[in-house]
């Protein structure tokens, strides 16, 4: 699943418990699912983020004189 | 004069000496007239009663031989030099002793400038007409290999080189010099221009002259040069040094520089600012990366925030809605009703809706607003 995949299931999940048309049970599924799409978001832009770092280190060493 | 044929049968035979005489007679009697050509080989000797030279035709080579009298020639007091181009007045002329066909010349004036410029103006039409004009490649981002045609002591030639080896320290060059004014300096430009293509990798040509007099950029001007350049393989900039009359080289060139310093600007890109926008880039890269990651990390944390909190409002929206329902539930109990007044009355555990259902001295429940008593059927 894509970061923009998990993200956009996430939107949906919140916008559908605002509007509070779930089911108890359904909205504790609902939230269920939604925090582990952000942990998996979260991840992918830790990741994403550790990369553009390493890049801009070793970019910066490779700097000719 | 008179023409005598001697006959043999039916046959007429001349003698040299007569056909020449004859040929002679038939030239002087043409009209005298204008020729316009390039003086070269010019001998004059003071023991000779006349002068000789060679009328050049500058576009193909074709030559005619010119006689004038000494006397008229020193009389004119031209100081002609090899390679000038001049107007000769005369009639065409057959020396008879060796059969020689030549111009005898009675008067020769200089090409003047108002000449030049005319001549110039309708080389600059016909070759416009052409499309010789018309081209212009694209220079090479980063040369392989940079041509210079320059003169062989130039400060044109210095000034290229400088630039281009400060702007781009590893630029490769190669250099052929040449004549760049003069008679035969039109022919040489070609022979170097074209040299320097024939060269591996050359790919791009810098033309190169300082500035110099109007006749000192004539050969800049020369049809012959102009198509080479015209028709040569890679692209050329012309950088010959003079704003105004502008030589007809520039015209035909891909590119033109008013100095040799902007034409060497021109062929290869400024290394240390090249290596400056690199750097800008890459800076803005690393910036445009760690922006978008920015972005979604902050749309990320607002969708948790939100999430975060939708349970629990959705838990206390059921449990309004609970509170809601228990309050109305309330109100419709019977309750209510036992606190206008009402009874409720109990036999055992069955409530009692009709007075068949107790007998005298049944213990009876009775339930009011506030609460419960016992009480016996009478």
């Amino acid at each position: 699943m894509t970061f923009e995949e998990a993200q956009h299931e996430l939107e949906q999940i919140v916008e559908r418990l605002e509007r509070g048309d779930a089911g108890l049970d359904e909205a504790i599924k609902l939230w269920e699912r939604g925090e582990e799409l952000y942990k998996q978001c979260v991840g992918q832009l830790d990741a994403a983020q550790g990369k553009i770092e390493e890049l801009a280190r070793r970019a910066e060493s490779a700097k000719p004189a | 004069m008179k023409v005598e044929a001697i006959q043999y049968g039916d046959r007429k035979v001349y003698t040299v000496a007569s056909f020449n005489r004859g040929v002679a007679d038939w030239l002087s009697r043409l009209p005298t007239i204008w020729v316009e050509g390039e003086v070269t080989e010019l001998r004059r000797n003071a023991r000779w009663q006349s002068v000789f030279f060679t009328l050049k035709d500058p576009s193909d080579g074709a030559c005619l031989g010119v006689t004038i009298a000494r006397s008229r020639f020193d009389a004119l007091r031209l100081d002609l030099g090899d390679g000038e181009r001049v107007h000769v007045f005369g009639r065409p002329e057959l020396f008879e002793a060796k059969g020689d066909f030549r111009l005898r010349a009675l008067s020769i004036e200089r090409f003047g400038l108002g000449d030049h410029l005319a001549a110039l103006e309708r080389l600059k039409q016909k070759l416009a007409a052409e499309g010789v004009f018309e081209r212009r490649l694209p220079l090479p981002f980063l040369p392989k290999r940079i041509g210079l045609v320059t003169g062989n002591d130039a400060a044109a030639k210095r000034d290229v080189l400088t630039t281009i080896t400060a702007r781009f320290p590893a630029a490769r060059i190669v250099v052929a010099e040449t004549y760049v004014q003069g008679p035969f300096a039109a022919t040489a430009m070609i022979d170097a221009l074209r040299g320097v293509c024939a060269a591996p990798d050359v790919d791009v040509v810098v033309l190169a002259r300082g500035g110099g007099s109007f006749e000192d950029l004539l050969p800049f001007s020369d049809e012959r040069l102009v198509r080479a350049i015209a028709t040569c393989p890679v692209p050329v900039v012309s950088a010959v040094g003079h704003e105004q009359d502008m030589p007809l080289c520039d015209l035909a060139a891909d590119a033109r520089a008013s100095t040799p310093t902007a034409a060497a600007r021109l062929v290869v890109p400024d290394a240390s600012e090249l290596v400056n926008r690199l750097d800008r880039s890459r800076a803005a890269l690393a910036r445009g990366a760690r922006g978008v990651l920015e972005r979604r990390r902050q749309r990320l944390e607002r969708s948790h925030e939100r999430l975060r909190r939708a349970p629990a409002l959705a838990v206390e929206r059921k449990r309004a809605r609970l509170e809601h329902s228990a309050g109305r539930l309330r109100t419709l109990s019977p309750r209510a009703t036992l606190e206008r007044g009402y009874a409720i009355v109990r036999s055992g555990d069955a409530i009692v809706r009709s007075s068949a259902a107790v007998a005298s001295g049944d213990a009876i429940d009775v339930e009011v607003g506030d609460g419960r008593f016992e009480a016996r059927v009478e």
